[in-house]
């Protein structure tokens, strides 16, 4: 299988990810040598909610081609910088009460089977760790969940015309929840399992 | 006033603190970290390091900082910034992070106020200091510890010994939080100590 690339934001963040079974082969690169590879050869690449964006902005022609010629592109967190055309500014919500942060399933995907929206509302009673707001999708992708309210699009997948898929999360990196005690625990192993049967989307 | 030049790492959480109200506004500059190795830092005030920084791009502006320092600045360290990558006599001991401390019953979040006497706590409370712990520090000797955990070590202190500048260093993160929309005394904590720094900068003509 092709290898997955990890953009690594600051070393040891996320280190429980890596001894994990499903993540265990994942490269894993700093965002400031992304012109150093050659991104042709991964099947996905993983950008985590804490990346310096600034970076990704410098790699745009590089992470451009790699989708056009069928990438596929998980990206976690606030879009700041929108380094691809399809990305649009964080929007947050109006405010951060229950009325506007439960998760709401719009279209089932394997990634999230089996995973309770209790599960991804609520972490030990706390709301709002899954998402506070939204990265806006172009028009075409497809919503998996969106949050109470406003209906505010924080889950969706786009394929792009030009070639290459999106998996957009708008909130923290989708593996944080790997050792939960809850249902959520099943998002980490389903994402790279979903990844592992990607088939690619090329122009 | 010599300017406070704040440290962006690029990530949204960055420009969420440094770059949008209420606190761009306290920031006279600002310098991607990808280029404060090659930044000119001989009249800056304060250089405030912002929360959770590459150890990589810090490590690269060792120098540079350590030059900055001899020549008496003065450097703030908000938490996860990797410190000991960049700054002196760091000790630092990172421990399991509890974000449900507070639901406890009788919840304790350990911190104590070390100084009351500290002109940083007529701008802040430490309930405004208060949320999960990522761990602590032993200070270097002489330097002054102004909130701690009660029988570890400090989570935030100043050090005016180990260079001819000053240092604050702490493993809160108020930056991260406040620009990711979560933890509101994240957000009065640098309601607080922003003010408090520009306030610093100003009576002391630094």
């Amino acid at each position: 299988m092709k290898p997955v690339l990890y953009i690594n934001p600051v070393d040891g963040e996320a280190s429980g990810l890596f001894n994990l079974d499903c993540a265990r082969h994942l490269d894993r690169i700093s965002p400031y040598h992304i012109d150093s590879l050659n991104l042709a050869i991964y099947k996905a690449i993983l950008i985590p909610a804490h990346t310096d964006q600034r970076a990704l902005v410098k790699a745009a022609v590089q992470l451009n081609a790699y989708l056009n010629q069928g990438g596929l592109l998980v990206f976690n967190g606030h879009v700041a910088y929108p380094f691809l055309d399809e990305l649009k500014p964080f929007i947050p919500v109006p405010k951060t009460s229950l009325d506007y942060l439960m998760v709401e399933r719009v279209t089932p995907h394997p990634i999230f089977e089996g995973v309770e929206l209790q599960d991804m509302s609520f972490r030990r009673g706390v709301s709002g760790f899954y998402g506070r707001g939204h990265n806006p999708p172009p028009a075409g992708a497809v919503v998996l969940h969106q949050l109470s309210g406003t209906q505010a699009p924080i889950d969706w997948l786009y394929q792009r015309p030009s070639g290459g898929t999106i998996l957009m999360h708008s909130g923290n990196s989708m593996w944080m929840h790997f050792s939960d005690k809850t249902s959520a625990a099943r998002i980490t192993p389903q994402l790279f399992h979903w990844i592992e049967t990607y088939s690619g989307a090329p122009k | 006033m010599k300017p406070i030049v704040a440290v962006d790492g690029g990530t949204y959480f960055h420009r969420k603190t440094l770059y949008e109200a209420p606190y761009a506004e306290f920031f006279d500059d600002i310098i991607y970290a990808h280029d404060l190795a090659q930044a000119d830092l001989t009249n800056v005030g304060c250089l405030f390091v912002t929360s959770r920084q590459s150890g990589e791009l810090m490590a690269n502006a060792k120098d540079k900082i350590a030059r900055y320092l001899a020549q008496g600045g003065f450097v703030v360290a908000m938490g996860e910034t990797e410190y000991a990558k960049w700054l002196p006599n760091i000790d630092w001991h990172p421990t399991e992070v509890n974000f449900w401390w507070w639901l406890d019953k009788d919840a304790d979040s350990g911190l104590v106020v070390n100084n009351e006497q500290h002109t940083l706590f007529n701008y802040l409370s430490l309930a405004d200091a208060t949320w999960h712990q990522h761990g602590y520090f032993n200070p270097p000797n002489g330097a002054e510890s102004l909130i701690s955990i009660k029988s570890k070590g400090s989570v935030l202190y100043e050090d005016r010994v180990s260079t001819p500048g000053r240092i604050i260093v702490t493993t809160l993160d108020p930056c991260y939080h406040h620009g990711s929309y979560f933890m509101p005394s994240t957000t009065k904590f640098l309601a607080g100590f922003l003010p408090w720094l520009r306030a610093e900068l100003s009576q002391q003509g630094n």
